[in-house]
């Protein structure tokens, strides 16, 4: 199937926070694992229809990468840093450890990213366990302002706020490639119009995913 | 010193004693019998550690509770001052992970009758590309 651009989302966080269960919602259950062997990664893709602001319809391949348990042994393939466009930084509400960690998450991001201040969403995950949240609303909400970043609350268990999150990326996403004049400050923009596009066709050099 | 003859079994018995301790969290912190607390390095994913509490600072500290390890090969040489140099492929699973390889790297170094682990290096078989 055709598509106009190919979005590449990585989920990150500590290990338990949810960001398997997170992905899994929003994809549906697909999955494809066929990368954790060689990369340890997976990744999860879903078809989405994009409307840009002067109305036109563009056709989004999205692959969510997920860390599939090598950030336990803090052991991230800095690649996957590098091509990301957008990421959804994830901690658990109801464990304080996961919240103080995002910040050694954004130094590892911002080490690593395509560039110092890439697109990230906060994601306060399992806010559907409120009897056995310790991180609160306004607390989360500081540290998001603090370092410039949009913060939910979501749960991979009820499906709040998932899809939204993922919506939101993309439209950022969109808006700084739609604004960026030179192009190649994205990651791989070589290949954001692979297969077969009608459309304007930047050369294809080096490792496709797709 | 000599080489020792029965490197092959001392690497075998080492690597199963040491998983032993390891994969169970109650008993993981036994561990730290096997390093010595000046004189043992360990490099797990990159990070250098020196000295047996901070190598246990680092093993205590990882997220996992259990975990299902399946060892591939054990690859072991006599050393000439009387170690015994392993090299262990294998995979693991920590909890209800996707399973990853890994290679880890032991160097024992006779210390009386015994041994105590001097190097250890550790890294999951992952790649930056596919």
């Amino acid at each position: 199937m055709e598509y106009d651009y190919l979005i590449k989302f990585l989920a990150l966080g500590d290990s338990g926070v949810g960001k398997t269960s997170f992905l899994y919602q929003y994809t549906d259950g697909t999955f494809n694992s066929r990368f954790i062997s060689t990369v340890g990664i997976d990744f999860r893709e879903k078809r989405v229809v994009y409307q840009t602001v002067n109305g036109r319809s563009q056709r989004i391949h999205l692959q969510l990468w997920d860390t599939a348990g090598q950030e336990r042994f803090r052991s991230l393939t800095t690649a996957f840093y590098r091509d990301s466009m957008g990421f959804l930084l994830m901690f658990d509400l109801t464990n304080e450890q996961s919240f103080l960690e995002v910040r050694n998450w954004l130094d590892q991001l911002r080490t690593h990213a395509y560039c110092e201040d890439p697109d990230i969403i906060l994601c306060g995950n399992k806010s559907d366990l409120e009897d056995r949240r310790v991180i609160g609303e306004r607390k989360a909400r500081e540290l998001a302002e603090k370092y410039g970043l949009v913060y939910l609350e979501t749960s991979a268990a009820t499906g709040q706020n998932v899809a939204r999150a993922i919506e939101i990326l993309l439209d950022r996403v969109m808006r700084r490639m739609e604004m960026t004049v030179d192009k190649s400050v994205l990651p791989h923009q070589r290949i954001l119009k692979c297969h077969g596009s009608q459309q304007e066709q930047i050369p294809i050099k080096g490792n496709c995913y797709c | 010193m000599a080489l020792n003859p029965s490197y092959e079994a001392i690497g075998k018995g080492f690597v199963q004693q040491y998983y032993a301790l390891f994969d169970d969290p109650t008993q993981r912190p036994n561990l730290i019998n096997m390093y010595n607390t000046e004189s043992s390095f360990m490099t797990f994913e990159g990070l250098q550690i020196q000295g047996a509490i901070k190598i246990m600072e680092k093993l205590t500290s990882l997220s996992f509770q259990k975990i299902n390890r399946i060892i591939t090969a054990i690859d072991s040489q006599p050393m000439f001052d009387g170690g015994v140099l392993i090299n262990v492929l294998g995979r693991l699973q920590a909890d209800e992970d996707p399973p990853h390889a890994f290679s880890q790297i032991f160097v024992l170094k006779p210390l009386g009758p015994s041994f105590f682990c001097q190097h250890d290096i550790f890294r999951l078989g992952i790649h930056d590309t596919v």
